[in-house]
């Protein structure tokens, strides 16, 4: 496995001025800042920083094919060259530590000339294919050709000899491969390897035989190979299902959110005539900085697929036909018109935005019902959902990285949350985090600590008899991740108040920063945190004691709630997106809208409330979610106050002022007081015995979670090809 | 009398004879911008009427009358193809002289049928872009 090099540890405990413990912070005086001249530009930057991010500092930009921010440091393809002065050969600026009195050009004679011979050497070997290439368009080699390059050619194969070929790798069905247009920068490699923890690439053969590959053909086996297809400079590695669809300048950008895991993840989505073509991930330090997982890149091709396009009622043959919205919407306002209080309910799944579960929550408070459920169960007993900080992820996805010590329970964050897999991964690397587990033993790309797979080793650590206690009781920046399938668990709520329990315990040993939060809660689905902002309640429970007559499934697929739940003779109206398992037991269908077809909010396990923007328009009679409800509720005769985005968002703010403010993570607090009331959930009940389980441990259990990802083609290639990889010796 | 142009007050008087009066002369100016007089060299089972008269200079001197019924609705795709030789100048005996050949597969002439209801309509030959969901049939309901 790879951690850094012990040199590279020391010399960093060095720095910070302590011994050990790497992650600290702040105890190490700042190091005198070095002078150096880009450009006769002076500039002041940190020692250790390299002569291409200084002059990054100074606002020059190097060109560069194989140096990349997030990634180890590679300097072999050499386009990053530079002139220093008083240096008798050209340096890579990208590998080179700036020194005192520096002084670089990177317009000079000699570094264009140096520029020129690197790009001549690297078009020697690459095809010029740039008319059938998917890279066409956006791709650093074709645009610093143009830049740098040298403006003719003195390639003339006078021997016909040809150019250097390369065999296509077949590495699984996400990302297609041409490897004769590889330029070796190893980016995709060191990619693998350190972020993705997939030790699978890498290269053989040397000098114009070198290929990067696998060696032997297997597929990439990884959550996060689509991001090597961003990495690559050149088009050798492009999307399979992308291939030969559009060209960059085609396509239309809509920054939006992505709703497949609960982290949130800034998106671009690529739209071109009505027509969602790729996902692509956006910069966001907080959340998922440059990455984004493979469901949600490539799972956009369920969002044309299976969708409610048309309004249905069920006929007298008890057969789902399409109706009128007119239709539908009386039909749907008969059913709920005798309905009062308890004898109507709405249970939303887990792709629902804030905006619907505003108006539903609305239009059932005014038809006297409090009956509002979400598909996710978290556990109600102690101060349950009432104080946020109880279900939120409170150390922030970014926190991890100052953490020491992270403990797991009843999660496998690699495939429930692959970004914040990559965060601990990347604290595991760098700041020499150490993690434990409680659950089923997985693959998480890095090693940790087994505490137990059983609830009996949280009393045990909680107790101090397990030896992973006194790590957890010397951490000084410990967190505590729990898993939302630990609690979904009969004895949730003991497993939760247990943490609570450990954590304070944690606390009040007085080492721990006062404003350190240890108590995570990592969500699976993208609409739990807006739901229990706006108070609905967590699980279907209540809807199955109250067996109400007529049901409200807003998007709710995972089959919680089943017909014989219900009153006999109930109405079940189903609004979503996906022809699913709701869909099927509904007797009115109303189209709804998909994540990349509304403005709508949805808040990340943070707590972050951000929100999505109109790509493409819903595709035939489905509206947004809102209006739908905001539509029913005239005609029901009880029209709920809102006509317009901005005021169905006034009203949000009116019951959560978190949900508005956009980009922000609300801090959530009474940790102390959540702990006190934790015990009545302890009195309440005990731990049982079964082991704590986590429904995705493999990666075939990740691809398929929800409804759009279910309905994707791509997503059931990939399952079948990991499962092909699995019979394979490889 | 030419010297004074009377002779086009007769002919005038003429082709308003040959045409049915004065009323029917009108409509038919109305009908077709333009009041003729001509031989009849024949009819075709549509009903158009097509008529010579080479006094009138090339070009204009064959034409075709519409069937009535059409009223205003006519049009130059009406005339069937065996006439539509004799109306352009291709040939200059008209199937009345000299009969088409008939063929058993010789379909019957149909007429521009744009902006009819029964006009062509191209249909797309590229998938839906968006694939509804079709809900099964006879799915076990409990009422």
């Amino acid at each position: 496995m790879m951690r850094l090099p012990v040199h590279r540890v020391l010399q960093k405990a060095v720095r910070h001025g302590v011994s050990g413990n790497g992650a600290v912070r702040g105890l190490a005086a700042a190091p005198e800042k070095v002078e150096v001249f880009i450009d006769d530009k002076r500039v002041l930057v940190e020692p250790g920083t390299t002569v291409l991010q200084a002059a990054a500092v100074a606002g020059v930009e190097i060109p560069r094919f194989c140096y990349h921010d997030r990634l180890s440091i590679a300097g072999n393809c050499r386009m990053c060259l530079v002139e220093v002065e008083k240096s008798l050969k050209p340096v890579a600026s990208c590998a080179m530590p700036v020194m005192k009195g520096m002084r670089v050009k990177t317009n000079s004679e000699a570094t264009r000339k140096a520029r020129e011979g690197v790009m001549e050497f690297l078009l020697i070997n690459h095809p010029l294919d740039c008319p059938i290439c998917d890279q066409g368009g956006e791709c650093d080699l074709q645009d610093q050709s143009m830049t740098f390059g040298s403006d003719k050619s003195r390639f003339t194969d006078i021997h016909f000899s040809g150019k250097r070929a390369v065999e296509d790798k077949n590495i699984g069905p996400l990302v297609k491969t041409i490897m004769t247009r590889c330029i070796h920068c190893t980016r995709c490699i060191r990619f693998a390897s350190e972020v993705a923890g997939v030790d699978d690439m890498g290269t053989t053969g040397r000098g114009s035989d070198m290929q990067v590959g696998t060696y032997v053909e297997k597929m990439l086996m990884s959550e996060l190979s689509g991001n090597i297809i961003d990495l690559c400079p050149v088009g050798a590695l492009t999307s399979k299902p992308y291939a030969f669809t559009a060209r960059p300048w085609e396509t239309r950008a809509t920054e939006s959110i992505d709703v497949m895991d609960a982290l949130g993840s800034n998106i671009v989505v690529s739209t071109r005539t009505g027509e969602v073509l790729r996902i692509l991930p956006r910069m966001n330090d907080e959340i998922n900085e440059e990455w984004i997982a493979d469901k949600s890149r490539f799972s956009c091709d369920g969002l044309k697929r299976q969708r409610l396009t048309l309004p249905m009622l069920k006929n007298q043959n008890g057969e789902l036909t399409p109706v009128e919205w007119e239709d539908a919407l009386v039909g749907v306002a008969q059913a709920l018109k005798s309905a009062r209080g308890n004898q109507v309910a709405a249970i939303a799944g887990g792709l629902a935005d804030a905006e619907a579960l505003t108006a539903i929550k609305d239009l059932l408070n005014r038809l006297d019902s409090e009956l509002l459920c979400t598909e996710e169960i978290f556990p109600l007993d102690g101060s349950g959902t009432d104080l946020r900080s109880n279900y939120l992820l409170n150390s922030k996805i970014a926190g991890i990285e100052e953490a020491d010590l992270v403990l797991l329970v009843g999660t496998n964050p690699r495939f429930e949350a692959p970004l914040l897999n990559t965060r601990l991964r990347k604290s595991w690397i760098n700041n020499e985090l150490n993690v434990g587990l409680i659950g089923p033993k997985v693959d998480l790309t890095y090693s940790y600590e087994h505490v137990g797979s059983g609830p009996d080793s949280l009393n045990a650590v909680l107790e101090g008899k397990h030896a992973f206690s006194k790590q957890l009781q010397n951490a000084k920046r410990p967190i505590i991740i729990v898993g939302s399938t630990a609690l979904q668990r009969a004895d949730g709520a003991v497993v939760l108040a247990k943490i609570q329990k450990l954590c304070s315990t944690l606390r009040a040993k007085g080492s721990i920063d006062q404003d350190w939060r240890v108590l995570n809660v990592l969500h699976r689905v993208a609409s739990q945190v807006a739901a229990l902002d706006l108070g609905y309640a967590p699980g279907a429970q209540k809807i199955r004691d109250a067996k109400p007559k007529v049901l409200f499934m807003l998007g709710a697929d995972e089959g919680v709630i089943k017909r014989e739940d219900l009153a006999p003779g109930s109405f079940i109206i189903y609004q979503g997106h996906h022809g699913d398992k709701g869909a099927e037991i509904a007797d009115a269908v109303l189209p709804g809208a998909a994540y990349t077809e509304k403005q709508a909010t949805y808040v990340n396990t943070e707590g972050r409330a951000q929100q999505t923007i109109v790509a493409v328009t819903a595709p035939g009679m489905a509206r947004e979610d809102w209006k739908i409800v905001r539509a029913l509720s005239e005609i029901l005769g009880i029209k709920l106050p809102y006509d317009n985005l901005n005021e169905i968002r006034r009203r949000m703010g009116e019951i959560a002022p978190n949900l508005t403010r956009y980009g922000d993570v609300e801090d959530a607090n009474y940790f102390t007081q959540a702990a006190q009331l934790a015990d009545l959930a302890l009195g309440k009940g005990s731990l049982t015995t079964d082991p704590l389980d986590v429904p995705l441990k493999e990666l075939e259990d990740y691809y398929m979670t929800n409804s759009i990802s279910r309905a994707s083609p791509t997503m059931a290639k990939c399952i079948q090809s990991v499962r092909k990889q699995r019979q394979s010796k490889y | 009398m030419s010297f004074v142009g009377l002779d086009k007050v007769a002919k005038l008087f003429q082709i308003v004879r040959a045409n049915g009066g004065v009323m029917r002369s009108l409509r038919k100016l109305y009908m077709q911008d333009e009041l003729k007089i001509g031989t009849l060299i024949g009819s075709d089972k549509y009903g158009n009427k097509y008529f010579e008269n080479n006094e009138y200079f090339y070009g204009r001197n064959r034409w075709v009358e519409y069937n009535p019924k059409h009223n205003l609705e006519y049009d130059g795709s009406m005339v069937p193809a065996e006439w539509f030789g004799w109306l352009h100048y291709k040939t200059d005996s008209p199937p009345t002289v000299k009969p088409p050949v008939q063929y058993k597969w010789i379909s019957d002439h149909t007429d521009n049928k744009s902006g009819t209801p029964d006009q062509y309509v191209p249909f797309t030959t590229t998938p839906p872009k968006i694939q509804s969901w079709v809900p099964p049939k006879k799915s076990g309901s409990s009422n």
